[in-house]
């Protein structure tokens, strides 16, 4: 708990955590102040009853197509059911005339509305605090390593998985306590600025619901960034190996799989992305779309599950963590 | 009373690409007994942080046995680590922190009072300057500090890589008085490993000499150097022109006796004592000027035992014998070098 307690006391007085929480804050003030000075005001009366006729007509639409059998034959010159062999006729039409039928659709361009756009800030917001923390967790081993730190700790402290449990705990408790903070400070931040310059929307129980859900699952995956980022650097025993293969990664790492993939003729190179499975995992279950297949013969799309994207970014997080317990706890400290 | 290090048999090999594996570590023993200062002594590459490392856990070895109070590390160093207070190479602190915090953030992990922190910054002379930052300290106050660190447990054992590095003399000075009060008055072990040999014969009370992986002496400081010491003369004349006529005295008036001759003096080596030389030299009318014992310093017994004195106005290379001297370190040294073996 001491060990705990240190390495939790020295992320917190490092200059680093220091300037990231400070860039932080501002940024996340800058980014509200933008969001409130380019959004457009909530819509007028007028645009608002325009909006709603134009809602109803896009109802009455969807409803008259529940119930004609042959809408798609008499409006679109061809039966859309077949494109949806595995669906019902009113599915079809759901899936199909669904856009439209919420007023909200026909609002003016650029009006921020917290209910939609909010969440999608706050998921940004989640995953900008994630990174930092990561960048954080990894750059205090790495100084550590490189600046002959860990070996003094070490002599300090000879049972190496106890202080790699400690530095864990440490970063995540830091995460969680980052992500925590910027979410609560951003949630009536972007709220006030939706009230002020544009239209908060309806936040009922499902919009909760929804909306703590996403938020629970991206606040997750930082977590899992941070042991990954920390694991990165206890394997290459470096701040800038850890940097190095994550922004590797990020920057051409993902498009050479994605080629790869479709240079050998996969079916489904986005499966190979680690952004299909993060995006999966956030967003929710998601279809794939053969590559290889002709127009005329689409096989089914593949559909990833949160459940499915959960385990592979779990299992990539803990063949990490578990390759830098092995070598943090065998490899000689020089 | 039991040694407080044991090691025995300590074997260490780095195995490299394409290239023959390196013992750093070829079947050390060693042994420091409790209360004394004791001095481990080797030139680069010989092992010495190799085996403090190793000693402290940092590192694996291939064979061999180390124990510390009587427990085997480093698989129960944990058992005795609060005992210990250790230096190994020069540390290095986070720049940004200060003295004090960085103090304070150890002792923390431990769950040492926060008054030790000032104790220690006392002992080591860094009290002024416990509050500024570490990017603005010399190498001798990161030794200091470094030095504070280790003392911060009130260790029975302590553990120092070259605790004099980067040190004004006042401070190679208040290091020596401190570990010396440390080790005689308050009973704790020191172990320090250095390079500073006139440093290491004032400051320890044994040591143990080691060359390419091996030990190659130990004991006593005093009686390793007397060991290695035959009694040398050096004779001066008032008139230099005297030297070759008593040089022929004193070889003719003993069987053994060898005199070197150089333009200012000669060096007498096997004189059964130095009245002899006197009296010799008066009754062949020759009056000498000056009579000096010369005694061998830790230095030139620490080249001789290494052979790593230069050789014709050439270094000898690291972890290389000289170029004339015996294959292994063990045979440099037959009288001390069998005790190890």
């Amino acid at each position: 708990m001491n060990l705990y307690r240190t390495e939790l006391h020295r992320f917190m007085r490092r200059r680093l955590t220091l300037l990231f929480g400070l860039c932080s804050l501002v940024g996340l003030l800058l980014l509200a102040f933008m969001v409130a000075a380019t959004s457009r005001n909530a819509p007028t009366p007028d645009e608002l009853a325009f909006a709603e006729e134009q809602a109803a007509m896009y109802q009455a639409d969807l409803d008259r197509c529940r119930a004609e059998e042959d809408y798609f034959e008499q409006e679109w010159g061809y039966n859309a059911n077949a494109d949806y062999p595995e669906l019902g006729h009113a599915e079809v039409c759901e899936e199909l005339l669904a856009w439209g039928t919420d007023p909200v659709d026909h609002y003016p361009y650029g009006v921020f509305r917290f209910a939609e756009d909010g969440v999608l800030i706050l998921i940004g917001v989640t995953i900008v605090a994630g990174l930092l923390v990561m960048l954080l967790a990894a750059s205090l081993i790495g100084a550590e390593w490189s600046s002959g730190g860990m070996s003094n700790l070490l002599v300090w402290h000879p049972n190496r998985w106890k202080v790699w449990g400690a530095k864990l705990g440490a970063a995540l408790t830091m995460c969680a306590a980052a992500v925590g903070a910027l979410l609560a400070l951003a949630f009536p931040l972007f709220y006030a600025a939706a009230a002020l310059r544009g239209e908060v929307g309806e936040l009922d129980a499902q919009w909760w619901e929804g909306a703590l859900a996403v938020l629970a699952r991206t606040a997750a995956l930082t977590l899992g960034m941070t042991v990954a980022g920390s694991a990165l650097a206890m394997l290459g025993r470096h701040t800038a190996v850890a940097g190095g293969v994550i922004a590797g990664y990020l920057v051409i790492g993902d498009l050479l799989v994605r080629l790869a993939g479709m240079a050998f003729k996969v079916q489904y190179p986005d499966l190979f992305s680690l952004y299909t499975w993060v995006t999966v995992w956030i967003i929710g279950d998601t279809q794939l779309y053969s590559y290889t297949d002709l127009p005329e013969e689409m096989s089914d799309p593949m559909t990833l599950t949160i459940p499915a994207a959960g385990l592979l970014i779990g299992g990539v997080v803990l063949v990490l963590t578990a390759l830098a317990t092995w070598s943090f706890t065998r490899r000689d400290v020089t | 009373m039991p040694p407080v290090i044991e090691i025995s048999g300590l074997r260490k090999t780095y195995q490299r690409l394409l290239r023959q594996p390196h013992h750093a570590l070829d079947g050390l023993d060693m042994e420091v007994a409790a209360g004394q200062v004791h001095g481990f002594l080797g030139p680069n590459g010989s092992g010495k942080t190799t085996t403090l490392r190793a000693l402290l856990g940092l590192i694996g070895t291939d064979a061999g046995t180390m124990r510390i109070f009587g427990e085997e590390v480093p698989r129960r160093l944990p058992r005795v680590i609060a005992r210990i207070g250790a230096v190994v190479e020069s540390p290095q602190f986070f720049k940004h922190f200060s003295g004090r915090l960085t103090l304070q953030i150890l002792a923390e992990s431990t769950g040492i009072p926060a008054t030790r922190v000032d104790e220690v910054l006392e002992q080591v002379g860094l009290r002024d300057q416990a509050k500024q930052s570490i990017k603005g300290y010399s190498l001798g106050m990161r030794q200091r500090l470094a030095v504070a660190q280790a003392l911060l447990k009130r260790p029975e054992l302590l553990v120092l890589d070259e605790p004099a590095n980067g040190l004004d003399p006042a401070g190679i000075h208040h290091m020596r008085a401190l570990l010396q009060w440390l080790a005689h008055d308050q009973g704790t072990t020191v172990l320090v490993s250095s390079h500073l040999l006139s440093e290491v014969q004032q400051l320890c009370d044994s040591m143990t000499i080691v060359s390419r992986g091996r030990r190659i002496t130990a004991g006593k400081v005093a009686d390793i150097i007397a060991g290695h010491s035959s009694a040398h003369l050096s004779v001066r004349f008032a008139d230099p022109g005297l030297i070759r006529d008593a040089a022929a005295a004193l070889t003719d008036a003993a069987d053994g006796v060898s005199v070197t001759t150089e333009p200012e003096r000669l060096v007498v080596t096997g004189a059964p004592e130095a009245a002899w030389v006197t009296k010799t030299l008066a009754d062949a009318g020759l009056y000498l000027s000056e009579l000096t014992a010369e005694t061998k310093n830790l230095e030139s017994v620490f080249l001789e035992l290494t052979g790593t004195a230069p050789r014709d106005g050439r270094a000898v290379q690291v972890g290389q014998p000289a170029p004339d001297a015996p294959t292994t370190p063990a045979e440099t040294d037959g009288q001390t070098g069998d005790e190890d073996r």
